[in-house]
């Protein structure tokens, strides 16, 4: 199999396996290595496993809590967790296989085994044993090798009583208590998913709202949302000290210099990920790195090394699979020699998927004012919602920040039903630097939840007709 | 009869068994859903072809093969035998319905004579370059029109108008476009006769000299299309029209896009005012920050398709605003760049939208203002006076008059007198007939005389005359007129406006008595004219100191005195003076 090769990837996640295709597309020769099923974390340990696994919480929580006021009559209602989890682990195993054959169908070379660079154009393959058993050249090389859980000296992550997400989706049986260490998008979300089927979850997180980068009355929100729910929620609290005992994990936190004692059966520790920078042969070639990230230009997505171009959440934040699949079309692309203008961070849609659901694009309330901008602030609940009302989803509400000089749409912040697939419209509103006047005046169909975008955006300029 | 794995599409070579619905033995009906199915387009699930027991299942769940491989067996049910055998050769399974692609039905129907789908389909991708092609292969005779060279230094030149539109026919000197260069404006005339096939840079788009702007097909050419499509269309069937039609649309599509530079954008409305898209964001920013349309066509877009994006704009601001500040800087380095932005200094409006009218420098208006810019910060104005005895040119014209105009053709004035001891004295003087290089002085042997004329309502223009000091006083007038007159009437051509090496300003036509002009770029003086006006002066008559009514002119010299001194200055004025008033009849 060794050749040579236009552009080698290494790493088949959403970053590596896009940057691939592309690659391939634009008639570059083109080799992807990874030793595990391509997808990365995202197919595999991530969005589309927990998506599957929070969707049989909704349905749950629905049938549980809110089938009454459907008019539904549910006895004996009960949900096998094995099966549940099969269900993630299927759904997974479908769509990496999925990738496979699109990398098939577009005549990539698929090398599975452990690629590490020992030249600029060199990278030789090892198997699982350490076994060099293949090696390939290439002009370019991307590096798609993606993050892992950050580890920190007092969480003690054993994999079995102390989790992180990877483990918190295969759980063999339902923990009775869980402890959640870090509110950001995946504590909160098993958070969610374990409360629903009865768990009884704590929340620790050192900031002081949860999902602290999400605008305050959003985390507000969802922190009520969660309390009411029987989610206990520590903010300001730092962990000083994990430990397993006989079946059970103790955790000393420090609330507002108050130290509290908590236990579970499990502890899952989310509380961010690091680049994968070691093994690959970064070193040697003299790679530059910033804070466990390889460094790049954000422009070529070119390493300091000519050639060897990095992408994804191994060149830092904010580690989100989109970004990667998109700074790996814009790095071939610009290989290519295509002009285009560069990825604009400040439009990267954020979301979660816990119900109510959070999403967010641009600037937080907070934010805009640090950065100096007088601020327009138009928000509207789905409470005034008729489509919310009918489908029972009243929770939450839209919220725009607007420049009050220039109109531009500074932020958009949705917490409620769908909020995820409703913020498209706002990203593609901030590339197009539409104005909140186009919004308001971009015929929105009803009923839909998405009236609600156009009337929160009338309603910064006073124009909001239902509230 | 065999179940095979059926082809999902064009490019998908193998298929993932999901699920079995039926197992070994059980009896099927036709369009049963016998199993399930993944590829990397789709999941499907795949109905029995026929009534039957399954006989054999030859791959699990989970496993992928390749198309057309058999996965199981069914064996009709009894009695049917004879007719099932007949079927089942053919009955390698068929794709389930849901799932024929275009793409199949392309393989299976693509008759070339009928396939107006197919047709139409691959002719709507190419169109764009198909019609461009078109255009250049029944050429032989296709004229392309260039951007003419305006003068030795104009690079480039930006068209104002085209006056012609494509499918027009023009003639041969027929005004085909008008253009602008930082020298002058003028009309461009079609080099032949023909029809405009396309227009290839729009109006207000600034492209180099040489650049094609449009091409003709000229008459040959057309009437060798008129001959040939006729046959054409016989011959061709349907699809051809609807090839056409297509095409038709396409360029139609083209037409209200607003694209930049592309071979299609003749299509861009002369009414409207931006020439590339603008998001509501940059629109307001501008609206707020007062950036003109025109600002706006200037600025380099990065986002995508070039366009503007807020940051490009913001950047744009932030420069305009900041050549205030950094303008006495640069004059004082003796730097000074070519002030193209100058003008964009922004003054703070105190006034309301309604009690102004806000118009758009047309191109000629912003070339003076920069040249007089330029002017000022390139070269040290110094202004020097001097009053000059007009009495013998005032009787000869005031004589002469009628006959000359009878003789010559010409309005006699005072211009070509002027203009002749000008000649004089600058062959007296070279170094005022000069240019500065660096540090060179570029003493010029010839004397390019150049004339200021006005142009209404609001322009000026410079064009010379060539070789001034080979020409009589009678040479010297009537090439003023033609000069005049041909400015007025935009026929002045590249030449005329070139390399001039002393210019004669005469605002005394309006009445001024004398003025300070700037001087002409990269000469390095400038004679102003003013008004004759008679006036009492002491002369001296029979040793007696008399006054007198004499018609008297001031003659202002402006020079850079980075070369010309006071004195130079003086005694090039002075022996004007002398020239002038020594004036008589033989000296014509």
């Amino acid at each position: 199999m060794a050749g040579k090769y236009d552009i080698a990837v290494l790493g088949g996640g959403p970053g590596g396996y896009v940057a691939a295709i592309r690659a391939a597309q634009l008639g570059f020769k083109t080799v992807i290595i990874d030793k595990e099923n391509l997808g990365g974390i995202c197919l595999n340990w991530g969005c589309i496993p927990t998506k599957s696994l929070l969707k049989n919480a909704e349905i749950f929580d629905t049938m549980k809590n809110h089938s009454a006021d459907f008019g539904i009559t549910v006895k004996g209602l009960e949900f096998d967790f094995s099966k549940i989890i099969k269900r993630s682990r299927d759904i997974s195993d479908r769509i990496t296989k999925n990738v496979e054959m699109l990398i098939k169908k577009n005549k990539i070379e698929r090398i599975r085994g452990f690629g590490k660079l020992v030249s600029k154009n060199q990278l030789d393959i090892f198997n699982n044993e350490g076994g060099k058993f293949d090696s390939v050249t290439a002009d370019k090389v991307i590096i798609a090798t993606g993050a892992r859980p950050r580890m920190v000296p007092a969480i003690p992550v054993d994999r079995k009583m102390i989790i992180t997400s990877t483990e918190a989706m295969i759980l063999p049986e339902q923990p009775k208590e869980l402890i959640v260490i870090g509110a950001g998008a995946i504590g909160v979300e098993f958070a969610y998913f374990y409360s629903v089927l009865g768990t009884k979850v704590t929340i620790i997180e050192m900031l002081d709202s949860i999902l602290p980068v999400e605008d305050r009355e959003v985390s507000d929100t969802l922190a009520k949302s969660f309390r009411k729910r029987g989610i206990e929620i520590f903010t300001k609290a730092t962990v000083e000290k994990a430990e397993i005992k006989g079946s059970m994990v103790y955790v000393s936190i420090n609330v507002n210099s108050e130290k509290k004692e908590l236990s579970a059966d499990k502890v899952l520790s989310a509380i961010g990920v690091t680049g994968n920078v070691e093994g690959f042969g970064l070193e040697e070639l003299g790679i530059e790195l910033y804070k466990n990230h390889i460094k790049v230009n954000k422009s070529t997505y070119e390493t300091n090394v000519k050639d060897i171009f990095a992408i994804g959440d191994v060149i830092g934040p904010p580690w989100l699979a989109h970004v990667a699949s998109h700074e790996g079309i814009h790095c071939v692309e610009r290989i290519k020699g295509l002009n285009l203008p560069d990825i604009n961070y400040e439009n990267i849609p954020g979301c979660t998927y816990c119900q109510p659901q959070v999403a967010s694009v641009g600037l937080t309330e907070a934010k805009a004012k640090e950065a100096g901008y007088e601020i327009k602030v138009g928000k509207f609940p789905f409470m005034a919602s008729g489509k919310a009302f009918a489908i029972g989803e009243r929770e939450g509400f839209v919220k725009f920040i607007f420049d009050a000089k220039y109109g531009e749409i500074l932020g958009v912040h949705i917490i409620g039903s769908e909020a995820t697939e409703m913020i498209a419209e706002a990203g593609l509103a901030k590339a197009l630097e539409a104005t909140g006047e186009s919004i308001i005046k971009t015929v929105h169909a009803h009923p839909t939840l998405s009236e609600s975008i156009m009337e929160a955006a009338a309603q910064a300029y006073g124009e909001a007709i239902h509230i | 009869m065999d179940i095979v794995m059926p082809k999902m599409g064009e490019s998908v070579s193998e298929g993932t068994i999901l699920k079995w619905h039926k197992k070994k033995g059980d009896h099927v009906n036709r369009d049963e859903i016998i199993f399930e199915i993944s590829t990397d387009k789709v999941d499907t699930e795949i109905p029995s072809p026929a009534e039957g027991i399954l006989t054999e299942i030859k791959f699990n769940e989970g496993d992928t093969v390749a198309v057309g491989t058999v996965v199981a067996v069914i064996e009709a049910n009894g009695g049917a035998n004879i007719n099932e055998k007949a079927v089942e050769d053919n009955a390698v399974i068929s794709e389930p319905v849901k799932s024929q692609s275009a793409g199949e039905k392309k393989e299976s129907y693509a008759v070339p004579e009928t396939g107006t789908e197919i047709n139409a389909g691959s002719a709507a991708e190419t169109t764009p370059k198909s019609l461009v092609e078109k255009g250049s292969n029944s050429s032989g005779t296709l004229v392309e029109i260039k951007m003419p060279k305006m003068g030795e230094s104009v690079m480039e030149g930006t068209i104002i108008k085209w006056h012609k539109k494509v499918g027009d026919s023009v003639k041969k000197d027929e005004v085909m476009f008008e253009i602008s260069t930082d020298k002058v404006d003028t009309e461009v005339p079609s080099p032949s006769e023909g029809i405009v096939s396309e227009i290839l840079i729009a109006e207000q788009e600034t492209v180099e000299v040489g650049t094609v702007v449009a091409k003709l097909s000229t008459v040959e050419a057309k009437i060798s299309a008129a001959e040939k499509t006729p046959v054409k269309n016989a011959g061709q069937s349907e699809t051809e029209k609807e090839v056409e039609e297509i095409k038709r649309q396409y360029a139609g599509a083209a037409k209200t896009d607003t694209v930049k530079s592309s071979a299609q954008s003749a299509g861009i409305k002369p009414e409207q005012k931006a020439s590339k898209f603008l998001s509501p964001l940059v629109l307001n920013i501008a609206k707020n920050e007062n950036v003109s349309f025109d600002e706006l066509d200037r600025i380099e877009g990065s986002g995508l398709d070039s366009r503007i994006t807020k940051k490009d704009i913001l950047a744009y601001i932030e420069k305009r605003n900041s050549i205030k500040t950094i303008e006495p800087a640069k004059a004082e380095e003796g730097k000074p760049e070519p002030a193209a932005d100058v003008f964009k200094l922004s003054f703070e409006p105190s006034y309301s939208v309604n009690d102004v009218e806000k118009i758009p420098m047309d191109n000629i208006r912003q070339k003076i203002m920069q040249h007089m810019i330029n002017s000022r910060d390139t070269s040290v104005h110094v202004t020097a006076l001097i009053e000059v005895d007009m009495t013998g040119i005032h009787n000869f014209i005031q004589k002469h008059r009628d006959e000359y105009g009878k003789k010559e053709g010409i309005k006699l004035t005072y211009m070509p007198f002027i203009a002749n001891a000008a000649v004089k004295a600058l062959r007296e003087y070279p170094l005022v007939n000069s240019t500065i290089e660096g540090s060179t002085i570029i003493k010029k042997k010839f004397i390019n005389l150049g004339i200021a004329v006005a142009i209404e309502p609001t322009g000026l223009i410079v064009p010379n005359i060539k070789n001034a000091d080979d020409k009589s006083i009678t040479g010297l007038a009537k090439s003023i007129t033609d000069l005049a007159d041909r400015a007025r009437n935009k026929k002045l051509t590249p030449d005329d406006i070139t390399n001039g090496t002393f210019t004669i300003t005469n605002y005394g036509v309006f009445g001024t008595i004398f003025g300070t002009p700037i001087i002409n770029q990269p000469e390095v003086a400038i004679l102003g004219v003013g008004t004759v006006t008679k006036k009492p002066v002491v002369v001296e008559a029979g040793g007696m100191d008399t006054i007198a009514i004499k018609p008297i002119m001031a003659l202002t010299l402006a020079h850079d005195h980075r070369l010309i001194d006071g004195m130079l200055g003086g005694r090039f004025l002075k022996f004007m003076k002398d020239a002038l008033e020594s004036f008589n009849e033989n000296s014509i």
